[in-house]
C-alpha cells in the first residue's frame, strides 16, 4: 500500500463537525449521513468533512485524543512501556492530509506557540530526507 | 445601646478579609483575598491607598509603623507603614500560614501556618525564630500573653494550647474545638484573645459562647453567652481598656460583653448577615471595624458612649474630664452632626444628660486625632484610667433592640436574556439561539458584536460595532434585535437589523422614552417585545411599527418569542428563604389575541433560579432552573409544568453544568453545552454542543415497567405540540404523528402484556382503557389466547364503549365541521361518557343531526348510503327492542346504535357485576358487541387513512353531480325522486325558503340551503323538536323499508371500502366468535 493508498482509506475515519446548513438524510453507499442540522455536531466520514471543510459548510472538531494532554500522556506512555502501546488513533495519516484546513480556527496565541515547532519539523523532515538521499 | 452601624462598603474581592487599625487609630487597615493592603482614612475613603502583598492576604498585623502579612506564596513578608515598602521577609513555611499577630509591644511576631506549625520571630532578626510544634491540624489562630510569656494557639485539631514560648513547650491544652481538616473547613476561626494589660483572662470563641481562661491557673473562670447567638463565633477581640469583649460570628452577628457584669452590652447584626470574619477596636475604644467574608468592611461606631460605667472610676468619670474633652476637641461641626445622630438614640439614655460629652468623645471615631499627645496625658492624669472610662449609664439596662431572625426575602433574581452570558464578562455570548450566535466583545481594543448564523442560508455573518453600549440581544431568522440601557444623556436605545426585509432599509432604531430602560427582549415572527423598567411590554412589529403595550404585574425576568406566542416571567411577589417568587405568562398574537397562561406562578427547584427559558423548535414552552431541571408546559393537563430532565444527573462533577441553547421535541433532543466547573461557556474555545436526552422522573425506572410508562408518558408529553399545532392552524406532519401514536399504543400493548404476565388483571384494563380501540382488539385477544376470559370480557365492554366514543366523536365533528379531520378522531380521548345521559342529550341532538344528515345527503350522497348500510344489520338483528322501533324511522345510524349499546351495556355491566341471574341475557347479546366492535374498528382503521382520500373524491364528485343538475327547485326534487322521508329540516325549508329567497334573491341554491340551515339552527330546541316530529310522522314505518332497500343498492367508492374490510372481518370473526362461545360458555359454568 502506498502512502495515497493508505490515506484514502483513513479518510473513511470518522469526524465530528458542525454543519452550517441543513440537509435531510444522504443515503449513500457506505451507509446513510445525516441529517445535518446547522450548528449540530454529527459524525461523518473524513473525506466528506474535509469537502464540507473546503467549501466552508462547516467546522471540524477535533478528535478527543488531538488534545496536548492527551497526547503527552501518550508519549510519555510509550516511553515508559518497552512493548508497543494501544494506539489511539487509528490512522496517522489524518492529520496529514486533513488537518491542515484547520489551522483557521487558531488564535493567534496558539498559531504562535506552534511556529517554533513547526519550523523544527520542517527541518527535521528536511535533514531526514537528506540523509534518505 | 445606642451605637451606630454605619453602611458595609466594598473592601476586597470576595473571601476571607482582615481588619486592624495603626497604632494612633487614623487608619483603618483591611487585607483581603485580592492581595492586596487597604489603607483607609476613614469608612467614606473613597480612594484607599493600597498596597500588594501578594496574591492572596490571609491575615494582617500592624505595630510601629511596621505591616507584617501572611501571603499566599507561604511567606510572612513585612512592609513599612504606611509607605508600604517591602522591608523583607520574615518567615517562610511549607503552606501558608494562617493568622500573624504581635506582641504588645512589637518586638516579635507569632505565626500559624496550616503546616501545623505556629513560629515565634523576632521583627529586628528574623534568624531568631522559635518554632511550637504540637498541634497535628491546620493552625486557626495565634496570640501573644501581653507579659510575652505565653502564647496562646488555636488549631483544626480541635485544640486550643498555651505554649511557653522560651522553652518552646505546651503549657496546657484543652480540647474545646470541632475538628476538621482545614481551615477553610473549620467551622469557626477561633480567633484567640488574650486581654490587654495584664492579660488576666484569655477569650477562647466556642462555639456560641466566649470561655474565659485565668491566667497561670489556667482555669476556665466565666463563660460569656448570649441568647441570640445562634451561630459559632468567628473571633473575639478586646476593648483597649480590658473592659469589655467584642465577638463576631459566622451568621453576621456582633455582639460586645462587660466582663466584668458578664452582660451582654451591644448587639448589632451585618446588614446582610455575612460572617464576619475580623474585627478591631479603635485604640479609643470608641468604635470597632469590621470585615466579612464578602470582603466588606464595615463600622460600629458610637461605642464610646456605652462603655462607660467603669465602677472604679464612676466618680472620675464626671463632669471634669469631660470639660476636658471639650477642650480638646472643640470640632464643633462634628458635634453637631453627632447630636443629631443622638436624637435617635435610645431616650432612656438622653434622661442621663450626658449627650454633650459623650458625642465630644465620639470624635475620634471619625478617624482624627487632632492632638494625641495631649489626649494621652490627660489620661495619665485620669490615674492611668483607660479611655473608655466616660460616661455613666446604665448600659445593662438599656433595652436590647430585637433582631430579626424569621425567614429572610431573597434577593430577587435580576433580569436576563436567556441563552446569554452575564453582562459583565468582556467576551460573552449575548445570545445563542437555535438560530443562531451573538457575541459581544468589549475589551481595550474593541466594542463589537457579531452575529452568526448556524445555517449559513439564513445570511452571513455580521460584524457590527457596538458603539451605542449594547446589552442585550435577541435573533431569529428575520432580525437581530439590540437593547442598550440608558446614559445619563442618552436614552435607552432598541436597535433592530431587520435583515430579512425586501426593501433597501434593513435597520431602524427607536428611543425609549426617558426613564424607561430595555430590560428584556425577545423576536416572535413578525414582531418583537420590549420590557421595560417601568413594568411594562412594548410590541413592535418587526418593520418597526409600534403595536400594543402592556403593562406586567412586577419587574421582568425575561421573555421568549416563537410564531405568535410570547412567553414572559417576572417577579409575582417577594421569594423568601432563597426562594425566587415568579409569574408566568403566555400570550397568543394570532387573529383571535388571548392570553393563554394569565399570571401564574411558575415552578422552581427549591433554593433555585431561572436560568432559561424559551420555546421548543415545536412551540411549547420551556424553562430551565439553575438546578438544572428542564420544565415544559403540558397542554393537555391545563397548561401545567411536567419537569422532563435533570441536567445534574448527568453531570459528571459538583461545579459542572449543562448551558441550555434550544430544546426539540421531534426529535427528542435536549442542546445544550457541557461547561466544565462553571455555569456558562467561554466564547473561547468555541464550546461545542451537546445532546442530551428526555426522561420523565418517574418511579421505578430501572424496571420494565417503570421504563415503559416513562416512554409511554415522555411520547404523549412530547406529542402533545401536534394537537396543539393543529388546533392553531398549522400544518403538521401527519406522518411523525402517525408514528408517534403507533410508538404510544405498541407500548401500551407491551405494558399490557406484562401486567398480563404478572397476573395484574386490573391493571390490564387500566391499561386498556388508554388504548385507542383497535389496539384493545389486540389486547383482547391476546387476554382470550392467555385464557384470561374474565379480562376478555372486560376488555370488549370497553371496546364498545370506545366505539361508541369513537362515533360519538365523528358526530360531534361533524356537527362542528363538516369536514373530516383525520387529525382529531386520533386524539385519543380517554374520558368515558356517561351514556344515560347520552342517550337524552340524543333527543336534543337529533334535530340538529338531522339537519347536518340532510345536509350531507345533499352534498354527499355517496356517504349517506355508507352510513345506512352500516345500520341495517342491527336494524334486522334487534327488532324487538322497543327503543329499536321508535328510532327505526329515523335515517340516522349512530343513534340507533346508541341507544342499542346502552341498553346493552347495562346488561352486560349488571351481570359482570356479579348478578348471574341475568346471564342468559348476556348469552344472545354477546356475540354481536364482539362483530359489531370489530367490523366498525376495522372500518375505522381502514377509514382512518383512506376517508381522507373517500372525502377528497367525493366532494369533487358530489359537486360535478350537483352542478349540472342543480335547477332552481334544487335538492328537494332530488328528494322527492328518491321518496325519502322528509327531515323536519326539510319541512322546515319548504315553508321558509320562500321568506329566505326573499331576503337574499340572488343567492344560488346551495347558498340558500345553508342560510337556511344558519336560521334553523338558531330555532329554540322545543321548535326543532316539534318539526323532527312532525317529519317521523310523514315518513312513517314506510321509510325504514325504503332505507333498507337502498342499502342494498349502495354503490361508490365507501362501498367498496366496505366490502373490502368486510372480508377482512369476516375472516377475523372467526376468531372472535370462538372467544365469544368460550366467553358464553364460561358464563354459564358460573351458573
Amino acid at each position: 500500500m502506498d502512502a495515497s493508498e493508505v490515506e484514502f482509506l483513513a479518510e473513511k475515519e470518522m469526524v465530528k463537525i458542525i454543519p452550517n446548513f441543513s440537509l435531510d438524510k444522504v443515503f449513500l453507499i457506505g451507509g446513510d449521513l445525516g441529517p445535518f442540522n446547522p450548528g449540530l455536531p454529527i459524525d461523518v466520514p473524513v473525506w466528506l468533512a474535509l469537502n464540507l471543510k473546503q467549501r466552508q459548510k462547516c467546522r471540524i472538531i477535533p478528535p478527543e485524543w488531538m488534545d496536548v494532554e492527551k497526547l503527552e500522556e501518550m508519549r510519555d506512555l510509550e516511553r515508559k512501556e518497552d512493548m508497543f502501546t494501544p494506539c489511539y488513533f487509528k490512522s496517522l495519516n489524518i492529520p496529514n492530509s486533513s488537518f491542515c484546513p484547520q489551522l483557521d480556527n487558531l488564535t493567534l496565541m496558539e498559531i504562535n506557540t506552534i511556529r517554533a515547532f513547526l519550523l523544527d519539523t520542517l527541518n527535521c523532515m528536511y535533514k531526514l530526507r537528506s540523509n534518505l538521499q | 445601646m445606642p451605637c451606630e452601624r454605619k453602611p458595609m462598603r466594598y473592601g476586597h474581592s470576595e473571601g476571607h478579609t482582615e481588619v486592624c487599625f495603626d497604632d494612633t487609630g487614623r487608619f483603618i487597615v483591611t487585607c483581603g483575598n485580592d492581595g492586596d493592603v487597604r489603607i483607609w482614612e476613614s469608612l467614606d475613603d473613597d480612594d484607599p491607598k493600597f498596597i500588594t502583598v501578594g496574591e492572596k492576604a490571609y491575615s494582617l498585623a500592624l505595630k510601629n509603623g511596621k505591616l507584617v502579612t501572611a501571603s499566599s506564596n507561604n511567606t510572612v513578608q513585612i512592609h513599612t507603614f504606611p509607605d508600604g515598602d517591602p522591608d523583607g521577609i520574615l518567615t517562610r513555611f511549607t503552606t501558608n500560614a494562617t493568622h500573624v499577630a504581635f506582641n504588645s509591644i512589637g518586638s516579635r511576631v507569632a505565626a500559624g501556618s496550616s503546616d501545623f506549625m505556629v513560629k515565634v520571630v523576632e521583627v529586628s532578626d528574623s534568624s531568631q525564630q522559635k518554632t511550637l510544634r504540637g498541634h497535628e491540624a491546620p493552625v486557626l489562630s495565634v496570640t501573644f500573653d501581653p507579659k510575652d510569656d505565653f502564647l496562646a494557639s488555636a488549631s483544626c485539631d480541635g485544640s486550643v494550647v498555651v505554649w511557653n514560648i522560651e522553652e518552646q513547650t505546651q503549657v496546657i491544652s484543652w480540647p474545646l474545638l470541632q475538628k476538621s481538616n482545614d481551615v477553610t473547613n473549620a467551622k469557626s476561626l477561633c480567633r484567640l484573645a488574650w486581654q490587654p494589660g495584664m492579660g488576666k483572662f484569655l477569650a477562647v470563641p466556642v462555639e456560641t459562647k466566649v470561655h474565659l481562661y485565668e491566667r497561670g491557673s489556667w482555669d476556665h473562670v466565666s463563660t460569656l453567652s448570649d441568647d441570640l447567638l445562634a451561630q459559632p463565633i468567628n473571633v473575639v477581640s478586646w476593648s483597649p481598656c480590658e473592659r469589655f469583649l467584642a465577638a463576631g460570628c459566622v451568621g453576621g452577628l456582633l455582639t460586645v460583653w462587660d466582663v466584668n457584669s458578664k452582660l451582654c452590652v451591644e448587639r448589632q447584626k451585618h446588614e446582610k448577615g455575612f460572617t464576619v470574619c475580623s474585627l478591631a477596636w479603635h485604640p479609643s475604644g470608641s468604635n470597632i471595624a469590621y470585615t466579612d467574608t464578602e470582603g466588606c468592611l464595615g463600622l460600629l461606631d458610637g461605642l464610646g458612649t456605652s462603655t462607660a460605667d467603669n465602677n472604679t472610676t464612676k466618680q472620675v468619670a464626671t463632669k471634669n474630664p469631660a470639660k476636658d474633652y471639650d477642650d480638646l476637641f472643640d470640632d464643633d461641626d462634628d458635634r453637631l452632626m453627632d447630636e443629631g445622630l443622638s436624637d435617635t438614640k435610645s431616650p432612656a439614655k438622653k434622661a442621663v444628660g450626658w449627650d454633650d460629652d459623650d458625642d465630644d468623645f465620639l470624635v475620634p471615631a471619625t478617624g482624627r486625632v487632632k492632638n494625641r499627645g495631649a489626649f494621652l496625658d490627660d489620661e495619665n492624669s485620669l490615674g492611668g484610667e483607660v479611655l473608655c472610662s466616660v460616661a455613666p449609664a446604665a448600659a445593662p439596662a438599656v433595652p436590647l433592640r430585637p433582631v430579626y431572625e424569621g425567614p429572610v426575602p431573597t434577593p430577587p433574581q435580576k433580569a436576563f436574556q436567556p441563552g446569554s452570558t452575564p453582562a459583565h464578562l468582556t467576551h460573552r455570548f449575548m445570545m445563542w439561539n437555535s438560530v443562531g450566535i451573538v457575541r459581544g466583545y468589549n475589551d481595550e481594543q474593541d466594542n463589537a458584536i457579531d452575529v452568526e448564523f448556524h445555517d449559513t442560508a439564513v445570511h452571513h455573518a455580521m460584524h457590527l460595532t457596538n458603539s451605542l453600549g449594547h446589552t442585550v440581544a435577541d435573533l431569529s431568522q428575520e432580525a437581530v434585535l439590540l437593547a442598550c440601557p440608558s446614559t445619563e444623556e442618552l436614552a435607552s436605545k432598541l436597535q433592530c437589523l431587520h435583515f430579512s426585509s425586501w426593501d433597501t432599509n434593513k435597520e431602524w432604531m427607536v428611543d425609549l422614552p426617558k426613564g424607561e430602560d430595555v430590560r428584556a427582549l425577545c423576536l416572535g415572527q413578525g414582531w418583537a417585545a420590549v420590557a421595560t423598567s417601568t413594568l411594562m411590554i412594548r410590541l413592535f412589529s418587526i418593520g418597526g411599527v409600534q403595536r400594543e403595550l402592556f403593562s406586567l404585574p412586577g419587574p421582568v425576568v425575561c421573555m421568549a418569542g416563537h410564531g405568535e406566542q410570547l412567553l414572559v416571567v417576572y417577579h409575582r411577589a417577594t421569594g423568601f428563604d432563597g426562594e425566587q417568587a415568579l409569574g408566568v405568562q403566555l400570550l397568543q398574537f394570532s387573529r383571535k389575541r388571548r392570553q393563554l397562561i394569565s399570571g401564574e406562578p411558575l415552578p422552581l427547584s427549591q433554593k433555585s433560579y431561572l436560568s432559561w427559558l424559551g420555546f421548543t423548535a415545536e412551540g411549547t414552552p420551556c424553562y430551565v432552573d439553575s438546578d438544572g431541571v428542564v420544565r415544559m408546559l403540558n397542554r393537555s393537563l391545563g397548561n401545567t409544568w411536567t419537569p422532563v430532565c435533570n441536567t445534574r444527573e448527568t453531570c459528571k462533577s459538583k461545579s459542572d453544568h449543562y448551558w441550555v441553547v434550544g430544546v426539540h421535541e421531534n426529535p427528542q433532543q435536549l442542546r445544550c453545552i457541557p461547561c466544565k466547573g462553571s455555569r456558562y461557556p467561554p466564547t473561547l474555545p468555541r464550546p461545542a454542543v451537546a445532546i442530551l436526552p428526555f426522561k420523565l422522573p418517574l418511579c421505578q425506572t430501572t424496571t420494565e415497567k417503570g421504563q415503559m410508562e416513562e416512554q409511554f408518558w415522555r411520547s404523549v408529553l412530547f406529542h402533545d405540540h401536534y394537537s396543539f399545532l393543529s388546533s392553531s392552524g398549522y400544518e403538521i406532519d401527519e406522518d411523525a404523528q402517525n408514528q408517534s401514536q403507533k410508538e404510544q399504543q405498541e407500548l401500551l400493548m407491551k405494558m399490557f402484556a406484562l401486567s398480563c404476565k404478572l397476573e395484574r388483571e386490573f391493571r390490564c384494563v387500566e391499561l386498556a382503557e388508554m388504548m385507542t380501540q383497535n389496539v384493545v382488539t389486540l389486547a383482547i385477544r391476546y387476554a382470550s389466547r392467555s385464557r384470561r376470559m374474565a379480562l376478555a370480557q372486560r376488555l370488549s365492554e370497553i371496546a364498545l364503549e370506545k366505539s361508541n366514543q369513537m362515533q360519538e366523536e365523528e358526530q360531534e365533528e361533524q356537527e362542528e365541521e363538516p369536514e373530516y379531520s383525520s387529525t382529531r378522531r386520533a386524539g385519543g380521548r380517554y374520558s368515558r361518557r356517561q351514556n344515560q345521559q347520552e342517550e337524552q342529550e340524543d333527543e336534543e341532538e337529533r334535530g340538529e343531526e338531522l339537519m347536518e344528515e340532510e345536509d350531507r345527503q345533499e352534498m354527499e350522497p355517496e356517504e349517506a348510503t355508507e352510513t345506512k348500510k352500516r345500520v341495517n344489520p342491527f336494524a334486522k338483528e334487534v327488532p324487538g327492542s322497543g327503543k329499536m322501533s321508535a328510532s327505526s324511522s329515523q335515517p340516522r345510524v349512530t343513534n340507533i346504535l346508541d341507544n342499542m349499546t346502552s341498553s346493552k351495556k347495562s346488561a352486560q355491566l349488571s351481570s359482570s357485576g356479579g348478578k348471574p341471574s341475568k346471564s342468559p341475557i348476556l348469552k344472545p347479546l354477546a356475540p354481536k358487541p364482539k362483530t359489531k366492535t370489530q367490523s366498525t374498528l376495522l372500518q375505522m382503521a381502514a377509514t382512518k387513512t383512506a376517508n381522507k382520500k373517500v372525502q377528497e373524491n367525493t366532494e369533487p364528485a358530489a359537486n360535478l353531480q350537483k352542478r349540472p343538475d342543480t335547477p332552481p327547485p334544487g335538492p328537494p326534487a332530488e328528494n322527492s325522486e328518491n321518496k325519502r322521508p322528509k327531515t323536519g329540516f326539510q319541512l322546515w325549508l319548504e315553508e321558509n325558503r320562500k321568506s329566505i329567497l326573499a331576503d337574499n334573491p340572488d343567492l344560488e341554491e346551495t347558498d340558500v340551503i345553508k342560510e337556511a340551515m344558519g336560521r334553523f339552527r338558531t330555532l329554540s330546541a322545543e321548535e326543532r323538536l316539534s318539526w323532527t316530529e312532525r317529519a317521523k310522522g310523514q315518513s312513517g314505518d314506510a321509510a325504514d323499508l325504503k332505507k333498507r332497500k337502498r342499502a342494498e343498492g349502495g354503490e361508490g367508492l365507501e362501498n367498496e371500502n366496505e366490502k373490502a374490510e368486510a372480508d377482512e372481518s369476516s375472516a377475523k370473526k372467526k376468531k372472535s366468535l370462538d372467544t365469544s362461545s368460550k366467553l358464553s360458555l364460561f358464563a354459564f359454568n358460573r351458573n
